[in-house]
């Protein structure tokens, strides 16, 4: 037993050294944070994403693989705001990696840093899957992005303060290409403004925010469950009243009911990128929008 | 019986012992109040200089690192806006706080509340309908504990969870199940789990202390409630009484690698099956585990465990059945158990579409004495190999239903002369059983079931038909892969 214990003190010896003066390890929950950690991190860091584009993070297991990664990570950059609360607490008291825990500086959470959007003023399940700390799904907004970019590149001052300048000098590179894109963005989307559109679910509402779009309806009854046959002919007679230009939908959702409202309203069905990844223009988070502007002025007619 | 109604115990105190805190409340908030306002006048004069230096020093307006959710009104304003943003968001040293610390308006409303930091309480119903075809429900050739038999008929309410869970300070995380049992007409609330975890131990280490479900095989530390069937399968019932668990202490170790690998030990107190009779200091079962883990590509994901159990009897033994119906058993259990996990869905994103394949096998081998008061055997020398095993295949093919199919078998071990006739003595029948169930997800709170099981765990064939639903109310615990 004695020679075993000791053969396993060496090979977790073993295992470690490699990792010891490699770069810092980000587990990022979803693939925009991935990608802005790599934009401002540059080679210091090496990134991994829990999830992709086509994967819904409200439900994602906690796989052994994210276990592994959990626990060799030096920063855990997640939205948080409960977006990932079926998963991300389980990863972090099974991995047992000091250095993430909630409110150590291995522990970063976008969402802390933006007014977010659609706070239920009243909490009840019998409203669907609800977030009670307000909507997550932060990225769709490209001012967010900004601040959460600066939030990152002071973590990294913070925990690697050997490298500080180098990410220092990335996030100014970065912070000045996304303010020159968001004002290119700001003038190509002044067409979309006041655009009535409708969504399966309420992941957008950042995006329509941001555009100035008016959300018409969802296609999902309540948050979080799935649109029914009988709920889609109540959206259908709606939008007889109150017509929309588009329907708005995400890489990872499922389309049965998009296609068939689109096809009943003589609509067209956008299914937009949402994410780094959700389709072969969102290589990163420029591509994102990029992508995500030109497919809304190419379908949505005026 | 000691931890029966402990939770009855507990809640009223609990609720008493909290009723003058809330009275108590107004005082301290006016005092609260008071201080406040004594530390804003003192540093109102630093904060007017500081804010004239500011004002000074640019004209940028401090909510721009806080955009009001507010649409880019025109491009004009918006161009007009971007510039300001730049200016302040370019200089990493002045530090982006959290908008809860930024004293503008808060996006939820974290107000000085006793009860802010209660443990997230969970609850969850699980009751059913059972209707079975054959009268008896014992398995041909197995000494089964109390859980691990045939579930009541008719109408019940099966296994209902309170779970309590809370980080303690930045070291610790516990957690507290209660289990809401009906044994004999009579309500209770067993303590099911109650323990502390670490959570910043190095090297990846984590030491459970307290009551648990011990990890062993796949499913033991699972709760009930995330099972893909109604029942668990033979082995769990005829080796761990449904599930071990036990008083006792449990480390455990992933190790820093890309591939998953974690293993862990635990020294247990002796009371869960297949020990019992706990006396003494010394525990009385002992469990290891390893396991690895992974993925292949986005779609696939895969584990494998190989665990083991080792627990002793104690004093008057281990005993299963009815009074005047017993088999106590007195000796060494060695249980070991090889398990497999493997899901595939379809780019990796398990919410549209599934497949979910997991197994396990047993292997016991008891060393000691049985006695059998059914057909009044001495203690007689027991020495036996047995074995075990299911596979089951869940297939989610539309978001919110589900299908599955498990087949699970038992082989006794060879019965001695004194013992013919009794409980252990299988007859040449060797138990199995195949089910299959479906299952209807509203949300991800609420499940409702239907099961049938082909059963064949005595000689005569048991139609059964489970209808179940699971709900979750309140704070709902993320799920282990």
């Amino acid at each position: 037993m004695k020679k075993f214990l000791g053969y396993l003190c060496f090979a977790v010896a073993f295992l470690s050294a490699p990792h010891a003066e490699a770069a810092i390890n980000i587990f990022a929950c979803e693939p925009e944070w991935a990608s802005l950690a790599q934009e401002i991190g540059g080679d210091k860091v090496n990134v991994k994403s829990a999830t992709t584009a086509q994967q819904d993070v409200h439900h994602i297991q906690a796989r052994p693989s994210l276990l592994a990664a959990m626990r060799q990570s030096d920063l855990v950059f997640c939205t948080g705001a409960e977006l990932e609360i079926g998963w991300l607490p389980l990863l972090l008291t099974q991995a047992g990696n000091s250095k993430v825990q909630s409110g150590s500086d291995g522990w970063l959470m976008a969402s802390d840093y933006v007014q977010r959007l659609e706070v239920p003023a009243r909490l009840d399940r019998a409203n669907g899957d609800v977030h009670p700390m307000g909507n997550p799904h932060i990225q769709m907004d490209p001012r967010n992005i900004a601040i959460v970019a600066k939030a990152l590149a002071q973590r990294l001052n913070t925990i690697d303060p050997a490298n500080a300048p180098y990410y220092s000098k990335r996030y100014a590179d970065f912070s000045t290409r996304w303010q020159a894109a968001m004002a290119r963005w700001n003038t190509e989307i002044a067409s979309l403004r006041g655009t009535p559109i409708a969504v399966q679910h309420r992941c957008w509402s950042y995006l329509i925010n941001w555009m100035g779009l008016t959300m018409v309806t969802t296609l999902e009854p309540k948050p979080g469950i799935p649109p029914t046959s009988r709920h889609l002919a109540q959206v259908l007679e709606k939008l007889k009243i109150q017509p929309v230009k588009a329907v708005l939908y995400a890489a990872y959702e499922g389309d049965n009911g998009v296609i068939w409202l689109s096809d009943k309203a003589g609509i067209p069905a956008i299914q937009l990128p949402f994410t780094v990844g959700g389709n072969a223009q969102s290589k990163d988070l420029f591509g994102l929008y990029d992508s995500t502007i030109a497919m809304l002025k190419a379908r949505i007619k005026p | 019986m000691q931890r029966l109604f402990l939770m009855a115990v507990i809640l009223p105190v609990f609720l008493f012992c909290a009723a003058p805190f809330a009275q108590a409340a107004d005082p301290d908030v006016e005092q609260l109040k008071a201080e406040l306002q004594a530390l804003k006048s003192a540093y109102q004069d630093k904060i007017n200089a500081l804010e004239q230096r500011v004002a000074e020093l640019e004209t940028v307006q401090t909510a721009a690192t806080v955009p009001a959710p507010q649409p880019i009104a025109a491009p004009p304003v918006a161009s007009a806006a971007s510039p300001q943003i730049n200016n302040d968001l370019a200089d990493l040293n002045t530090p982006v706080m959290p908008v809860q610390q930024q004293g503008v308006q808060s996006n939820t409303t974290m107000q000085s509340n006793p009860s802010a930091f209660n443990p997230a309480i969970g609850l969850v119903l699980n009751s059913r309908l059972a209707s079975y075809s054959r009268e008896d429900g014992s398995v041909a050739g197995f000494a089964v504990g109390e859980e691990g038999e045939r579930a009541g008929e008719g109408l019940s309410l099966g296994e209902s969870e309170l779970i309590f869970s809370a980080n303690v300070d930045d070291m610790f995380t516990a957690q507290f199940t209660g289990a809401v049992v009906s044994e004999n007409g009579e309500d209770g609330i067993e303590a099911e789990e109650a323990y502390v975890q670490t959570l910043g131990m190095p090297y990846g280490t984590s030491i459970k202390a307290g009551r648990m479900f011990a990890n062993l095989g796949y499913m033991n530390e699972k709760h009930a409630h995330t099972d893909d069937f109604a029942d668990r399968p033979l082995p769990y019932r005829a080796f761990l009484n449904n599930g071990f668990n036990d008083d006792g202490i449990q480390l455990s170790l992933i190790l820093p690698t890309d591939l998953y690998t974690e293993v862990g030990a635990g020294a247990w107190r002796g009371d869960g099956f297949p020990a019992g009779n706990a006396e003494g200091a010394s525990p009385g079962s002992y469990t290891a585990y390893g396991r690895v883990g992974g993925d292949i590509g986005y779609n696939q994901t895969w584990r494998l465990g190989l665990s083991m159990l080792r627990g002793d009897t104690n004093g008057e033994g281990r005993v299963s059945g009815e009074d005047g119906e017993e088999q106590i058993f007195n000796g060494d259990t060695n249980l070991y158990v090889a398990d497999a996990k493997y899901t595939w869905a379809p780019t990796g994103n398990a919410g549209q579409q599934e497949l979910d394949l997991q197994g396990e096998f047993f292997l016991r081998r008891e060393d000691g004495t049985y006695e059998d008061t059914t057909i009044a055997s001495p203690a007689t020398s027991y020495k036996e190999n047995q074995s075990g095993y299911y596979a089951q295949a869940v297939y989610q093919f539309r978001p919110q239903w589900r299908a599955g199919y498990r087949y699970t078998a038992l082989q006794a071990g060879d019965v001695p002369v004194d013992l013919a006739g009794g409980v252990l003595d299988g007859e040449g029948h060797d138990p199995y059983v195949h089910s299959i169930m479906g299952d209807y997800t509203h949300s991800e709170f609420s499940r409702i079931r239907l099961q049938y099981n082909n059963d064949h765990v005595g000689r005569e064939t048991d139609n059964q038909f489970i209808a179940q639903y699971i709900m979750s109310l309140g704070a709902h615990g993320a799920h282990k892969y």
